[in-house]
This record gives C-alpha cells, structure tokens and sequence, in this order.
C-alpha cells in the first residue's frame, strides 16, 4: 500500500468521507469534521505509523489533507 | 480458556479511586432514559437481553484483586440475566427521581460478578423507560448514550420496522489495540517528555481553591510548612451534593457563536471561565490547574465500542492579568491541543512526577475544579421517536471523589446545562450559586469584549 493510500484510510476512521473519496485540498475542520481532539489524536497516530516528529508548534499551520501529506514527506526526506 | 487483560489508564483512574476511599460506590453511573408513550416492556426487554450480547462492556467482569490491590478484567461471552420491570408510576415524577437517586447509592461489591443493572421502569405522567447503574471502569458517559441510542434503534426496528442498526465495535479488539498504543515505547517517552517538560518550565503547580486562599493558607498551617503548594483532600466525608443551572438556549447560542467565530473549542472557553474565577478568588493567582476529563472517542471504532475511555489531564496555565481574554482563550487552547496529542499518556504518571521532585505530602492536592463537556445531548436522532417528550436524567453516585465536579452539556431546546457536584464537607449550595453566576459574568463580558484584559474582566465583574 502507497504512503498516499494508507494516509487517506487512518484519516477515514476519524470521519465520514470514504478514503477514496478524498481530496488533498479538504480541510479536516470543516470539510471532514475533525474537531480539535479528533485532530491531536489523529497526528499523534501519524507520527507513530509513519514513524515521524511532528513539529508541535508548526501543527497549526496544517489545514488540509495535501499540507498534512507534505509535512510528513519533508520529515521522511522524500 | 478465557482472555484476561489489565485496566487501561481510564480505567485504572476509577480503580485507584475506589482503592483509595475504600468503597465501589465512587465508581457508579447511572442514567434513566424514558420516553413519554406506551412502551411494549415485553420487547423492551429483547432489546435490552439483545444489546447485552451487542455490547461487550457490559459483559465486562473483574478478577479478584492480586496482592498490589490490582484487578484484571475479561469479558463474558453470554450474560442471559433477566432485566426486571418496576411501576414508579404511584408517585410524583420528582419522588420517582428520588427513588431511582436511591438505586444509584448502590455498590456492586465483590469480583467475577456482573457490574452492570438495567432495570425498566414505568415512571408518572405517561413516562417509560430503563434505568442503567453500571461500574465506571465498564462504561463513560459517552459510551452510555451510544447503549441507549443502540437500545432506542433496537426497539424501533422490531416496532416499526425502522433499519436494524449497524453493528457496534468490539469492545475486546479496541482493547487490545488500546493496550498495544500504551504499551508502545516510543510514544511513551515523547509523552513522558510532554509532561515533563512542563514542570521543567512552570516548576510545582499551586493549588487555587474555589472558596479562596484560605484552604492553603490552613493546609500550611497544619502541615507546619509555609512555602506548601498542595491542599488537603477530604477523605472521609465524601457525600456529594448535586446543583444545576440552566443557561438559557439564547444566551447559550452566545457563547456557541463566540467560538465558531474565533474558532475556539467551548471546552477552553469553560476552562477560562472556570480559570478566571479561580484566579478572582485567589488574589489573582496567575498559575491555576483545573483537570479537565478527556473522552478520548475519535474514531469510529473510539465511539462504538462502549467502555471507559473519559480522562482526566491538568490543564495548566499561566495568565497574567494582562492579557487580553481572546488571547488567553487561545493560550488555554494551545495547551490543550498539546495534550490532546499527549492523550494516551497514564495521568497518573504525572502525579507521580510531581511527587517524586516536589514531595507533595499524601492526601494533598493541586486542584479543586473538575471540569467535563459533553458536547452530545442525551437525545435520538432516530426518526420514530425524536418528537417524543423525554425524561433522561444522571444521577450522582453519593460519594465524591472531588471538590467540585462540574459537567456542563447541552440540553434538547438548545441551552446549556451546568451541573455542580460538589462535596458538601467543605461547599455549599451558595458558594455554587457564586462560582456560577461569576463563571457566567466572566464569560459574557469576554465574549463582549474580547479585548479586554484578565485583570480588568476581573476588576468589573
């Protein structure tokens, strides 16, 4: 499974779009529900799967989907 | 052979309480959910048996305690019990609350024995129902709207021929993967180091008493040490006293609109309600810590499998009178983004902490508020029967482990409710009436004017 795919699939246990139904410009807020608890959980899950640190005061600066899947990317160095 | 797992840290929260004040009865939960129409108990009770075998924290028994006063846990495959009925109807609806209040005093002693009771009563005028009192290592408040929901959507669909509901999550594999997250080294040393980086950075906290300085200032009388942080826990008079205030649905779409426009979650909002109060009290104490409970249900599985994932973690904070309340909104809520992250972390580690590096004497502590949001009202979406009258009611447990407790939610027109639990040792209804009227003081001035300073919010109210 692509870094992509398996990404979209945790980010659908946290809400009620389909995986495949995403897009890299939906926002978690408003376009898939997350409230602030539901987002810190989620990171904290990305971090551990992908194996990553995130940079818990740049967390604020991520909006949607394609800035979340940038940040992990520029962490692994791909 | 039956599979045994330890308690989580939810858990564990409830089991070191029942340890620590030596009775089950600081551990119980219950709610009464009845709606105003004739209901077939006969089919009541299939659904009740049904969700029973849905539900697999309801089948959940415990171990005997081993030496170290820990128990382990493991779920039961058939439970088959009978669900009695009992006629409340010869009394008042308020005697009838008063007698369920009653049940709610019930402990369930001993080990490998259920920890759950669901009773279906016929309440007065025309209300019908069940009553739930279960063990809170079992089952949280979130997790009991989702039973009653499931319940609600169980009879409908045998009633009416509504969809059957979707399958529930399996209480044992959520278990097991919770198990797995804490057991994983990693994310424990990046929490461990969350947790204690801010003690490096802010030192012992310093409790903040609802009544004032005058808790510590005895506390470091009798403790003969006058640089104390840490007050006293009441230990033996736990009886608890209930006080709610209804905030009116317009004046609560105030404070709902002020977050949605500043993107604030209401959790940090009542938090800085319930900070500023304290610091009002306390001489403009800067450092205050409230424990706020956590559920932890973000996930569909989070939310379906039932059990005890609520905890509680200090939010700490340090704000001076000089900022403005905007900005100290978003200090509280940075905060506790951070410890969202931090969530899976055992709070017990962290009282550890402190007490391995400041000697905090036993029976002490840095906090006297509590504070629970429940952003989901105990109300159905479920089609058949949304536009039914409802009586749903919590009922406390009689003994509280806390100070003040308090839970705020959302009622079915649209207010809010804030409800004060308190222990009646050292509070009293009118220092409720006080906190509540000032919280709300607070809170309407700050979202009035935004940028107006702690201090000066302080000063007018």
């Amino acid at each position: 499974m692509d870094k992509l795919t398996r990404f979209k699939e945790i980010i659908a246990q946290y809400c009620q779009v389909a995986a495949e139904d995403m897009r890299e410009d939906m926002r978690f807020r408003e376009d898939l529900g997350f409230s602030s608890l539901d987002f810190m959980s989620f990171l904290g899950e990305i971090e551990d799967d992908f194996d990553v640190e995130l940079d818990e005061e740049r967390l604020i600066d991520i909006n949607t989907i394609g800035e979340a899947m940038n940040m992990i990317n520029g962490l692994q160095g791909a | 052979m039956r599979n045994e797992y330890p308690l989580t840290a939810a858990q564990n929260m409830h089991h070191q309480w029942i340890r620590e004040y030596g009775t089950q009865q600081v551990s119980g939960v219950s709610i009464v959910a009845s709606l105003k129409a004739e209901l077939d108990f006969g089919l009541l009770k299939k659904c009740i048996q049904l969700e029973i075998k849905r539900y697999g924290c309801m089948r959940v028994r415990f171990t005997k305690p081993d030496e170290n006063g820990k128990v382990r846990q493991y779920i039961i495959k058939h439970d088959p019990r009978d669900i009695p009925l009992k006629d409340l109807t010869g009394l008042s609806l308020d005697k009838a609350d008063d007698e369920m209040q009653q049940w709610a005093y019930q402990t369930f002693d001993g080990d490998n024995r259920p920890m759950c009771e669901v009773t279906m009563v016929k309440l007065p005028e025309g209300y019908n129902g069940f009553f739930v009192h279960m063990d809170h290592r079992l089952i949280d408040s979130c997790s009991l709207v989702v039973m009653i929901n499931d319940i609600m959507k169980l009879y409908t669909h045998y009633r009416f021929g509504s969809e059957y509901p979707e399958d529930l999550a399996d209480y044992e594999q959520v278990l097991r993967n919770d198990l797995a997250k804490a057991s994983n080294e990693k994310r424990f040393l990046k929490d461990k180091k969350f947790w204690d980086d801010q003690l490096d950075r802010l030192g012992e906290p310093l409790y903040s008493d609802i009544q004032g300085p005058s808790m510590l200032e005895k506390a470091r009388k009798d403790h003969k040490n006058k640089k104390l942080r840490s007050a006293d826990i009441e230990r033996k008079d736990l009886f608890v006293a209930v006080k709610d205030y209804v905030l009116e649905p317009d004046a609560a779409k105030g404070l709902i609109d002020f977050c949605l426009n500043h993107q604030l979650s209401m959790t940090n909002l009542l938090l800085l309600g319930l900070r500023t109060y304290l610091s009002k009290v306390n001489n403009g104490q800067e450092d205050i810590t409230i424990e706020n409970f956590i559920s932890r249900r973000s996930t569909h599985d989070e939310w379906t499998s039932g059990g005890s994932r609520t905890i509680m973690f200090p939010c700490r904070t340090v704000i001076s009178g000089d900022t403005e309340f905007l900005a100290a909104a978003y200090e509280i809520q940075n905060v506790q983004n951070r410890i969202y992250m931090h969530g899976n972390y055992d709070p017990a580690l962290i009282r550890d902490e402190i007490k391995r590096r400041y000697k905090t004497p036993d029976d002490t502590t840095y906090v006297s508020c509590y504070l629970t949001y429940q952003p989901m009202p105990v109300k159905t979406d479920n089609p058949f029967i949304k536009d039914i009258p409802m009586h749903s009611k919590w009922f406390a447990n009689g003994a509280a482990t806390k100070k003040m407790y308090l839970t705020v939610s959302h009622t079915e027109n649209g207010g809010m409710n804030f409800s004060y639990h308190y222990q009646t040792a050292s509070l009293t209804e009118k220092d409720m009436e006080l906190l509540y009227y000032y919280m709300m003081r607070i809170l309407f001035k700050g979202i009035s004017e935004p940028d107006l300073k702690i201090g000066d919010i302080i000063k007018q109210v």
